[in-house]
């Protein structure tokens, strides 16, 4: 054996030196669990440096741009840009509460909304590997970022932080295969969960063959996933057809057009989480449930809570009908009337037998029983009632929604976001530490 | 123990301070080469593709250093990109593992101060790289990778390109030291 | 000794030999060592694949192949009503499980906050589960019926870093009508049983196959029940499955279920369901000219969406022992006494075998008695001087009492028969009920005892041994209605039935008995409240006691319901009848006050017509009995 293993001495450590790698992979495929401690250490000496050449970068770019002109210039711009993304933010509470009836009530809620800070942080790397789509971020566990998080930025959602290191945050972006997120359209409210594909594009899965997505629709966060608070932009339909099962819906991130540099990521405000989740799992964060807190326009599809078939309906018509004639059945001496039962057409031809698959969804929100004659059209009328259409400013083609495409769902009368004074902002601003070039907490080799 | 660390304690004292200065270099080359293909890609995505810790593991190898060094050398480049990446750590440990070992076994036979045959072997190299990295993340990992041959053709073309000049640098960097 | 020059030489030899050798042994070493590596690899896979990605205590990933083939289930067939208005719907739902093998404790308090379950809860399941030793790879259900909600926050959490033990299932479920609205005819389906798989039936199937349990579903489940199909992802070793775009085509599709048409109305399924609620009984409507079932109502119901997952051992045992029976489909399984909707049979049979003619004419006093034994009418003052036409509309028993005198009881066997009482009427649905029409015969057979002349007069008027069921009694109405033919009862457009039994009456008896049925709505009848104005309906009103007198009243005491059971038949037109319709009302006490209930599906049917733009049925022309009513209101357009 001595003499096998000075002989083949190389061969041997080769074969030893694969085997340990291999028993590492295993126990990480075999436990789930990651070795964290290998990657801190890459990752935080590999950080600084990442930081270190970020600011050169962006510093000779200025130079370029003459630097020393521009200096004051620049930085109050990027202060300003900081701040204008803040403000978005803020507005797409605020117009959200505004669009509500009540003002006053509106104003308090959203004071119990805005305190969801966020940390603004700077890209500083892509993740090696093939398959996954993942980033590095420059701000860690230090400042306070927690597995979990959304990240996003003004224009869209971005990702979600998977691994918090001390000095840096792992990120994965919507585009990683992995991803999911709950989303909802604008216009008609149609519920779905966005997911990754590994390619710029993303599917919106589990929508409803019967339901309308128009192309050029944008898609929100439906606060659903309870990662991402409900309200912001995520992407505008590129294609949709129907599937086999559910719709065929792909979009175009609007977080990640012309990549990614800088992005916010959301801490949370203490007084929105739930009152005993920090006790139990540290380390991950979960949304309370957007319904709850979000004061939110009424739910019109109430896609889950009751599912009929056509036979559900008639029977309402002539229940109706019966109760309008103040009588009921089965009873009496006079024969009820049922002539003017507005009646239930077959909604799928009964000669095409396979039905398409789109069949198998029932045909829920159509036609809530209405026995009003006259009403014909009635089964065109989409669940969409609450939401006045919006008028839906033609979609500018821009992706970044600002000007005119509506900003958030819930916001019916969306005139210019822009032009909505925000006022708590003011008393609210000291509250929130980034978004100004000057955070309380910088990293060792920080951009200032 | 590597060769190469014994033979750096049985070195004369003379030589210790160029010895010290090239152990710098041996680590911070890596280093820079993982930096950029970490940051670089993000502004200009095409380099992506350009995988540098690769060749360098691949120039440390021909360097007539011995097997065991290469194979170390190859892990110690591989893990580190494996921890700056979101899959399990010793994919790329393994795989460079692997190209250390067989190109310090191959410097023994070929002439590498041929550039030809360095851009041989790069080509080579690389191509053995990528297609033993989706080797394992198909065995290993069951991850539904796919394989193109004729963009790794092209891209080991791009890569060995680059290794030509690469080398040339690192040669001299050698020799100043 | 030997030559230095020889021991030179072989020593050269020798030498260059050994020269040789190593030369020829380090090329050797060199190819070896990669062999070594190659086998070495080689070996490591194989190692890898057994006790990494296919350790056996993993079973349900055991064949966690980097390719698997998950069943893409085919969707059942909708069931449509006649108009092909769906009845019955699929609808995707998605059921939450725990896989065990990733499962980690700390992750569930998150995910119980997530999804608003109940932590304490969920933690004593996951405890049951580890306790009661399951498999490591059954996973945990926790939760069924997932909103659009808890499926985004469960799919953008199930990624390998956060909580990888969520596993999403998602199947085409079977929705039905709420209410249990037709929920009998229809029946429900089930995850095929071990029991079930060993019967002949059911042999074809697979275990954990969804087939029909009961109704059309069963009747109709080759018909509705598609072919799963295959779907290829592939599976990484974190259980994740990706697909790949060239997979695609190695797809097997699944063929959805076919659509099955059903005869019912829905319109008159929902007046007749409204006109039952909170009453126990069945109501059937038959279109008699070919058999058509155009309604079919058995109450109370249940709910068949409780089968439609799996259903719950608590809800099952609460139907089981619901003591109305409610899984029981009444319309062709309850088996009541007929009561007075058997004196028109009667009164034909009379006029057929020539025991009564129009001359017939008997006194009713409010009783009469026959074989020392006496036989109340149910009007306790009389009907007086009683011929046919008053027997029927009056539904007079003592009239009925000597026609079944004098028939006997192999005569009103004989035509029981005849118009289809005392078997299956062969409807398709299952455990159809057969009735009872006793005869001397039948008594022997189940008594073995002779029949006794006194039972004939209660068989008479419905009572005694004799049991018919909702689906005979319309059955009966409505082949009698159009002149003697019998259509076969169906629930389909499509199924093939046999050809009309055709029975050869004089047409002449016939209108004289229908004439009656027509007295019995129109002429201040027991069913006066059948009456639709414009319509020319039809019926017989049935009470049927439950037990003799004197049972009654200790039972009475004894606080059991023994109310008697209200029948009502009913058809129209009068001539060419379109529909019949037969409603059984249990314990509803008296015939005439179930009449509405029938009334209320006729006018259902006939007022859709003019909503149709259909021409309503035009009133005989020939002046016969014309009443005011009728000739007051004419005919819509």
């Amino acid at each position: 054996m001595d003499f096998f293993l000075s002989r083949y001495r190389n061969l041997t450590v080769l074969l030893i030196v694969i085997v340990a790698q291999l028993l590492l992979i295993a126990y990480q495929v075999k436990s789930n669990k990651d070795v964290p401690l290998i990657r801190v250490w890459a990752v935080t000496a590999v950080t600084p440096v990442e930081q270190g050449l970020e600011l050169v970068r962006r510093y000779t770019w200025g130079f370029v741009e003459d630097y020393f002109v521009l200096l004051g210039v620049r930085s109050q711009n990027e202060k300003l840009q900081h701040e204008n993304g803040q403000l978005k933010i803020e507005n797409h509470y605020l117009k959200s509460e505004l669009s509500t009836a009540d003002r006053a009530q509106a104003l308090s809620v959203f004071q119990a909304h805005s305190p969801s800070k966020t940390v603004a942080a700077r890209v500083i790397g892509n993740g090696t590997g093939a398959n996954s789509k993942v980033v590095f971020v420059d701000r860690g566990s230090t400042s306070g970022i927690e597995s979990g998080m959304a990240v996003v930025t003004p224009d869209g959602i971005v990702g979600k932080v998977v691994d918090a290191y001390p000095m840096a945050s792992l990120v994965m972006l919507v585009t990683d295969p992995t991803f999911a997120a709950g989303v909802i359209s604008q216009k008609n409210r149609v519920r779905g969960t966005l997911k990754g594909l590994g390619q710029t594009k993303c599917l919106v899965d589990y929508a409803q063959n019967e339901e309308k997505v128009d192309e050029g629709e944008w898609f929100y966060t439906s606060g659903d996933d309870r990662i991402f608070p409900r309200g912001f932009p995520v992407g505008q339909v590129t294609s949709v057809h129907n599937g086999k099962t559910f719709k065929e819906i792909y979009l175009t991130p609007s977080g990640m057009q012309g990549g990614v540099e800088e992005v916010l990521i959301m801490l949370q405000g203490e007084h929105l989480q739930i009152p005993d989740s920090e006790s139990a799992t540290p380390g991950y964060k979960i949304l309370p449930a957007p319904t709850e807190s979000a004061g939110e326009v009424p739910q019109p599809t109430g896609q889950s809570s009751v599912l009929t078939t056509d036979a559900d309906r008639l029977r309402e018509q002539y229940k109706q009908s019966g109760e309008a004639q103040h009588r009921g059945f089965g009873e009496g001496f006079v024969a009820p009337d049922f002539t003017k039962i507005q009646g239930i057409r077959a909604s799928t031809p009964a000669a095409t037998n396979p039905p398409p698959p789109s069949g198998t969804q029932p045909s829920r929100d159509r036609q809530e029983a209405q026995p009003k004659p006259g009403s014909a059209a009635a089964a065109d009328a989409p669940a969409k009632a609450s939401v006045p259409s919006t008028a839906s400013a033609p979609a500018p083609p821009k992706p970044k929604p600002r000007p005119t495409a509506p900003i958030l769902v819930t916001d019916p009368t969306d005139a210019d976001p822009d032009a909505v004074p925000p006022p708590a902002p003011k008393t609210e601003k000291p509250a929130k530490p980034p978004g100004s070039g000057v955070p309380p907490s910088r990293p060792p080799s920080g951009n200032q | 123990m590597s060769e190469y660390t014994e033979r750096l304690l049985t070195s004369p004292s003379r030589k210790n301070q160029s010895d010290r200065l090239r152990l710098v270099w041996l680590i911070i080359i890596p280093l820079i080469a993982i930096l950029f293909q970490v940051y670089v890609p993000r502004f200009v995505s095409f380099l992506s593709y350009l995988e540098l810790p690769l060749l360098i593991t691949v120039h440390f190898a021909l360097g007539r250093r011995g097997p065991i060094a290469s194979v170390f050398y190859g892990m110690s480049i591989g893990l580190v990109q494996d921890s700056l990446s979101h899959q399990p750590i010793g994919m790329f440990g393994i795989v460079k593992t692997l190209v250390g070992y067989f190109a310090a076994s191959v410097s023994q036979r070929f002439d590498v101060e041929n550039p030809i045959v360095t851009f041989i072997l790069s080509f080579f190299f690389y191509f053995f790289h990528q297609f033993f990295y989706w080797v394992l993340a198909r065995a290993l990992l069951g991850e539904a990778m796919i394989f193109d041959p004729q963009q790794t053709l092209l891209f080991g073309l791009l890569n060995a390109a680059v290794a030509l000049p690469l080398f040339h640098i690192l040669d001299k960097l050698k020799v100043a030291a | 000794m030997t030559h230095p020059d020889r021991e030179e030489e072989r020593q050269l030899s020798a030498n260059r030999l050994l020269r040789d050798d190593t030369k020829f042994a380090s090329g050797k070493i060199a190819f070896f060592q990669y062999v070594m590596v190659a086998i070495f690899l080689f070996l490591v896979t194989g190692f890898w694949d057994l006790q990494i990605r296919y350790p056996e205590v993993y079973q349900e990933r055991a064949e966690r192949n980097s390719i698997k083939s998950i069943p893409v289930l085919a969707p059942r067939g909708k069931i449509l009503d006649r108009d092909g208005r769906v009845i019955v719907d699929n609808h995707s739902s998605f059921s939450l499980f725990l896989s065990r093998e990733d499962l980690k404790m700390e992750h569930l308090k998150p995910i119980a906050e997530g999804l608003s379950l109940d932590y304490d809860a969920l933690v004593a399941r996951v405890h049951r589960f580890q306790t009661r030793g399951a498999p490591q790879y059954e996973p945990i259900m926790i939760k069924d019926e997932l909103t659009p909600a808890e499926l985004a926050f469960v799919e953008s959490h199930k990624d390998p870093d956060t909580f990888p033990e969520l596993e999403v299932i998602h199947v085409q479920r079977r929705l039905y009508p709420r209410d249990g609205l037709a929920a009998h005819a229809i029946g429900y389906v089930g995850e095929v049983s071990e029991v079930e798989l060993n019967t002949p039936e059911f042999a074809r199937f697979h275990q954990g196959d969804v087939i029909g349990k009961d109704g059309i579903e069963r009747q109709y489940n080759d018909t509705l029940m598609g072919v799963d199909g295959q779907r290829r992802v592939e599976v990484d070793s974190f259980g994740n499955q990706r697909r790949l775009p060239e997979d695609e085509d190695k797809d097997k599709e699944a063929v959805p279920g076919k659509n099955l048409q059903l005869t019912i109305d829905l319109d008159l399924q929902a007046v007749a369901e409204l006109a039952m609620e909170n009453r126990r009984g069945a109501v059937v409507a038959i279109d008699p000219r070919n058999g058509e079932v155009l309604a079919m109502v058995s109450r109370p119901a249940f709910d068949p969406n409780l089968f439609a997952s799996r259903i719950r051992s608590k809800d099952w045992k609460e139907l089981i022992d619901n003591k109305d029976h409610p899984l029981l489909n009444r319309a062709i399984q309850a088996q009541q006494a007929p009561g007075s909707t058997f004196k028109p049979m009667m009164a034909l049979a009379g006029l057929e075998t020539g025991v009564i003619n129009d001359n017939f004419i008997i006194h009713c006093p409010g009783g009469a008695t026959f074989y020392n034994h006496y036989y109340a009418c149910h009007l306790k003052g009389g009907h007086g001087t009683v011929e046919l036409h008053k027997g029927i509309v009056q539904s007079c028993d003592v009239f009925f009492y000597n026609v079944g005198n004098r028939l006997g009881i192999d005569r009103i066997a004989e035509y029981a028969d005849k118009v289809g009482l005392g078997h299956k009427t062969g409807i398709d649905l299952p455990h159809e009920a057969e009735g009872i029409v006793p005869s001397t015969k039948w008594k022997i057979r189940n008594f073995r005892e002779k029949w006794y002349a006194g039972e004939t007069i209660s068989v008479a008027i419905g009572q005694g041994a004799t049991t018919v069921t909702p689906i005979q009694l319309a059955n009966y109405v409505g082949g009698l209605a159009i002149g003697g033919m019998w259509f076969q009862p169906h629930m389909t457009k499509e199924t093939p039935i046999p050809p009309a039994r055709r029975v050869e009456f004089n047409p002449d008896n016939i209108r004289k008995v229908i004439d009656g049925m027509y007295g019995v709505v129109n002429e201040g009848g027991t069913g006066g409240r059948a009456r639709i104005p414009g319509i020319e309906v039809c019926g017989k009103t049935g009470t049927a006691q439950l037990a003799s007198r004197e049972v009654l009243k200790s039972a009475k005491a004894a606080g059991e319901n023994m109310k008697a059971n209200a029948w009502f038949v009913g058809f129209a037109p009068r001539d060419n009848p379109e529909i019949v319709v037969a409603a059984l009302w249990e314990n509803g006490e008296e015939g005439p006050w179930v009449a509405p209930i029938v009334r209320d599906v006729l006018k259902a049917y006939f007022d859709k017509k003019v909503r149709l733009g259909e021409p309503r049925p035009q009133i005989a022309g020939i002046p016969r009995l014309l009443t005011p009513t009728a000739a007051s209101e004419p005919a819509n357009p």
